[in-house]
């Protein structure tokens, strides 16, 4: 009897997350599509998923005609140290908003919160001649210190609650030991983070991979373009595009993400916290 | 309470820091107020249709084209590449922006001087861009040459007062795309340009071609506002008088007139479809091409698509611009500017001209499917071949005009905020004609209000 | 003055489950701005990108609400106090869609957070090719914003689309529905396609907040013979309300100043439907060039999004001390 309810609700829980995942991942399926279909066949009254006849003339065209592996690379390269150096300073610094009660805390809090809050459509302009002054127009550096930036309140915010959730006793034992607060920090609190913090290096590596404004306005030279810009290549005015091209080089800027987070979850499994709570 | 008291000491060194920016603000507009004048002293000065010399040292101009389908990114190559192995002291780079962007994009590298030495953008935004300074006022330079070739009707579109702010090259004009088979099978005879369908046949005709499966045509109305505007000009519709001066909304019969019919051919005959009200020209294409509607008003350039992706065995035929009192149509072009940072004002011209020559406007034309401006362009053979309705296009280039939407400051407000929404709501048939026009002419006005002061 | 502001704000977010809040440091010699040696060293690294590069241009920005800066070096700025926010109590479109704004963020937030709460629950369970269902519900996550909106139109396409075409082989429609031109769905249609685009980050931190809840709480309770339920309420949500308190009131804010997407794909319409406040400030900077009302704009929402953040935060804090 037990046993029969239980595996219901095993079928249960199979059955909603398959409905989750088709409605999450099957855009992507039909990016997929759309990228094999020839132009008459994308303009088709009746749409299907698996197309009458593939054809590989989209791939062929989105590399020929733009720099799509190039862009690859610069928008990894970029990604990835923006997202390396947002956790590297807020682990620190959300620490301490969650551990000290002091003004810088509060500030904070507060900065998160506007910086988010203030339309950034008018923070744009001031940030641009602010890193041109700084001669860092045309620069992946300047790109990479606008993501930082840009992730770091979410980093700090996520990361201060993830801090707050871990018992403070654990540190009072290292305190006791006569360790610093730095030491106790890299050697208590941090690996415990460890869920919080690929959390918080996901979204500062995917909001700087699909990031479009500040590098349309910061970057002019072909050869630094992210994948985003060159992206829009393929998009024309009054809403017409080129879907079969743009779908197939969207779905190779598609296919690292996601293979970067197939690499990632496992450190979200984490599981650490569980084990080493025992108070 | 507590954090109320926060936020207000938050506020309080906000405001610290604000008087701090006060300061830093006033520096930056006297920069641009001195370079402004160097410029307009370069502009009056400039010697116009004497070719300058070779700079002795290389220079670079950066030239943005918003080119984006491969033949016409194709024919912008070749043309840099052509004049790069011409002018080794003038080399051209070519960069590509993106429609969606370029707005943004010119906007922030105005602000920051960076802009491109040549870009490529449309007539309508440039009253805008020549008021604040950003553009050069290319009166002083332009050659008598260009200045002959290109129709007067298209300087008109980037002309303010007497500063000429781009070179037009690229026009759009509205005609009628036709599923050839069913207007055949109908036994409807085909309009020619010399005796095009008047906006009476043309409805006639929509409802003769109206079945239970089928709607004789379909209007793509997904942001109706420049197109409606310009079409109207069919019935001598203005809907602002004054438009450069003290711009005021006005709607009268000449402006009913073709917003009626549209709305009359949804509503009452029934010959056009509903679906039309959320599509753009493309996305009425599938359903075009399925048969289910005999006739797609669009505009020109629509026919590269329907080279594209229309099916083997689909036949389509261009017909003529439709009639009213006459066959008059606004349109905007296409154009190059020269920023007015850019250190090398004659050279850019110099590279403007030879861009949008003749021989070169044919290239572009066909790469784009849209009309060029130059005169002697629009005679080459390429673009007068009937079978992918190039005849039809090019002859519509007697009638193109600047509609007066184009010289009215906050334009792009008054069709944001009121026209595009009740547009739309009028479509839906949620309001009636009477209502719309009460819009457009009061909320219109007191948009339009603000940019009077 | 240092009495009269305990833990709001800031410890609201810690929400310690029943322990008080952290003791504090012990007190070391010097301290500035109530931070210590350690303290210092950890926090300024951060602090230094963001005074230069973020708090900076917000505080010019702010600024720019009290004059009348325009775009454009021709024009002369000057100081004009509240003048814009005069004109702003007057201007209707921009209320109405501060209305629509309002039900689009309320909306898209709980039903992203209801959703995500769901998916992570079972992501976080013993289930076969989880690392998959992992990657997979991140996808909305890895698409390129730009192809985004393009997609969804089509899918929504009133006579191409696939929506349309399956709910008709599924008989739930019998004639073709155009979802982003009707005046009554338009808004529930673009919802969906908000909460679609952001469930990927707020599952994501769920489920890392789910790590961190005690195994042995779980199981002692289970062993107590409380069902999934109390479970539920009385281990995993206590455990993960920091977490869940601090993705919701960014969420919110992210899905307040959202326009980007919507734009491509209704573009505001129809008839205003779907204009979303933050297109106007937008518009107002970037289309009209008025920078100085735009930013205008952009304080007053602050003022009001904050109003509401601050209830929020507040609300939670308060359950927490239960």
């Amino acid at each position: 009897m037990e046993r029969t309810t239980s595996s219901a609700v095993t079928g249960l829980k199979y059955l909603a997350l398959c409905a989750y995942l088709v409605f999450l991942a099957f855009p992507l399926l039909w990016l997929l599509s759309t990228a094999l279909k020839t132009p008459q066949e994308i303009a088709q009254i009746n749409p299907t998923i698996i197309p009458n006849d593939i054809t590989f003339a989209n791939f062929r065209a989105a590399f020929d005609e733009q720099p799509i592996a190039r862009s690859l690379v610069n928008t990894a390269f970029v990604a990835s140290v923006s997202a390396t150096l947002t956790v590297l300073l807020s682990i620190p610094a959300a620490y301490v908003m969650a551990r000290y009660r002091s003004v810088v805390s509060r500030a904070v809090i507060v900065w998160v919160l506007l910086s988010q809050i203030f339309p950034w459509v008018l923070v744009i302009i001031p940030l641009f001649l602010l890193l041109r002054d700084a001669g860092l127009y045309d620069s992946r550096l300047g790109l990479i210190i606008v993501y930082v930036v840009w992730s770091m309140p979410f980093a700090l915010w996520m990361l201060r609650s993830y801090v707050a959730s871990i018992p403070y006793e654990l540190e009072e034992a290292a305190a006791m030991d006569g360790a610093t607060k730095v030491r106790a920090l890299r050697s208590v609190v941090a690996p415990l983070l460890a869920p919080g913090v690929v959390a918080a290096g996901l979204f500062a590596f995917v909001s700087a991979w699909n990031e479009f404004l500040f590098a349309l306005v910061l970057i002019r030279d072909p050869d630094l373009q992210t994948i985003s810009l060159t992206l829009v290549k393929f998009i024309g005015a009054e809403g017409v595009a080129r879907l079969g091209p743009l779908a197939a080089a969207s779905l190779v800027a598609t296919i690292p993400s996601l293979i970067f987070f197939a690499f990632m979850q496992r450190r979200l499994t984490g599981g650490l916290l569980g084990g080493a709570v025992k108070s | 309470m507590t954090i109320k008291r926060r936020w207000s000491t938050v506020a309080a060194g906000l405001t610290g820091i604000a008087l701090l920016l006060t300061a830093c603000g006033g520096d930056d507009s006297d920069d641009s107020d001195s370079s402004t004048e160097s410029n307009g002293a370069e502009g009056s000065g400039g010697d116009a249709a004497e070719e300058p010399a070779e700079p002795e040292e290389p220079i670079t101009l950066e030239f943005q084209t918003l080119a984006w389908q491969t033949a016409s990114m194709e024919a912008n190559e070749e043309i840099v590449d052509a004049w790069n192995d011409e002018h080794p002291n003038i080399q051209v780079d070519l960069l590509q922006g993106d429609w969606n962007n370029v707005n943004d994009q010119l906007l922030t590298a105005f602000e920051g001087g960076t802009a491109p030495d040549v870009f490529h953008y449309e007539s309508t935004v440039l009253q805008e861009f020549g008021d604040r300074g950003n553009v050069l006022d290319l009166s002083g330079y332009l050659s008598d040459e260009i200045r002959s070739d290109i129709r007067e009707g298209a300087w008109d579109t980037v002309t303010y007062d007497d500063a000429v702010y781009g070179v037009p090259f690229l026009q759009e004009s509205q005609v009628v795309f036709a599923n050839a088979t069913i207007l055949e099978d109908a036994g409807i005879e085909l309009p020619t340009v010399d005796d095009p369908w008047t906006w009476d046949e043309f409805t006639e005709v929509a409802a003769e071609l109206t079945t239970d499966d089928r709607y004789g045509a379909v209007y793509p109305l997904k942001s109706p506002t420049n197109r409606i505007l310009n079409l109207s000009r069919n019935y001598g519709a203005e809907f602002f008088e004054d438009p450069s001066g003290e711009a005021t909304a006005v709607f009268g019969d000449a402006e009913a007139e073709v917003l009626g019919r549209i709305h009359d051919m949804i509503y009452t005959d029934e010959s056009a479809s509903p679906d039309g009200l959320g599509m753009s020209s493309t996305d009425a294409l599938p359903a075009f091409f399925d048969g289910q509607y005999a006739m797609l008003p669009g505009a020109i350039w629509l026919r590269q698509q329907l080279m594209e992706q229309a099916p083997d065995d689909f036949e389509w035929v261009t017909l003529p611009a439709l009639e009213g009192d006459s066959q008059q149509q606004g349109a905007v072009s296409q154009t190059l500017s020269v920023s007015a940072d850019t250190e090398y004002p004659e050279y850019a011209v110099q590279f403007i001209e030879y861009f949008l020559n003749a021989e070169n406007q044919v290239k572009l034309a066909a790469g784009d499917w849209l009309l060029p401006t130059s005169q002697e362009a629009a005679e080459a053979p390429e673009l007068n071949d009937p079978e992918t309705g190039w005849d039809v296009a090019v002859a519509t280039a007697d009638v193109l005009e600047i509609a007066p939407f184009q010289l009215v400051k906050g334009f792009e407000e008054w069709k944001a905020k009121v026209s595009e929404p009740s547009l739309q709501q009028f479509f839906a048939d949620e309001i009636s004609l009477d209502e719309l026009g009460a819009k457009l002419t009061g909320e219109g006005n007191d948009v339009l209000e603000r940019y009077r002061r | 003055m240092s009495k009269a502001r305990p833990k709001a704000t800031t410890s609201v977010l810690a929400a310690p489950r029943g322990r008080p809040r952290k003791p504090q440091p012990r007190r070391s010699r010097r301290r500035f701005l109530g931070l210590d040696r350690d303290g210092m060293l950890l926090a300024v690294p951060a602090l230094i990108p963001v005074a230069v590069f973020s708090l900076y241009p917000l505080m010019r920005g702010i600024y720019l609400g009290f004059t009348d800066a325009q775009a454009g070096r021709a024009t002369e700025t000057s100081f004009t106090a509240f003048s814009n926010y005069a004109d702003l109590l007057d201007d209707s479109y921009f209320w109405e869609s501060f209305r629509v704004g309002l039900i689009w963020a309320f909306s898209v937030t709980i039903l992203q957070f209801v959703a995500s709460l769901g998916l992570a629950m079972l992501l976080n369970q013993k289930i076969r090719l989880r690392w998959l269902a992992r990657t997979l519900s991140l996808v909305p996550w890895a698409m390129p914003p730009v192809v985004i909106g393009i997609m969804w139109r089509l899918i929504y396409h009133p006579n191409a689309g696939l929506l349309n075409s399956v709910l008709m082989d599924l008989r739930i429609i019998d004639s073709n529905v155009d979802w982003l031109s009707s005046f009554s769905l338009a808004l529930p249609a673009i919802i969906v396609v908000g909460v679609w685009t952001g469930m990927p980050q707020t599952t994501v931190v769920i489920l890392a907040g789910l790590q961190s809840v005690s195994k042995e709480l779980q199981e002692a309770a289970s062993v107590d013979g409380a069902g999934a339920w109390q479970r539920f309420r009385a281990v995993t949500w206590p455990a993960i309300a920091p977490v869940v308190t601090a993705i919701t009131t960014l969420d919110f804010i992210w899905n307040f100043n959202q326009f980007g997407l919507v734009y491509v794909l209704t573009e505001g319409g129809p008839g205003g439907a779907t204009r979303l406040p933050m297109l106007f400030a937008y518009e107002e900077a970037f289309r009209y060039g008025n920078y100085g009302y735009a930013a205008a704009l952009g304080n007053v929402m602050v003022l009001i999004i904050a109003v509401f953040v601050a209830f929020y935060l507040r609300q939670r804090f308060k359950e927490a001390q239960k």
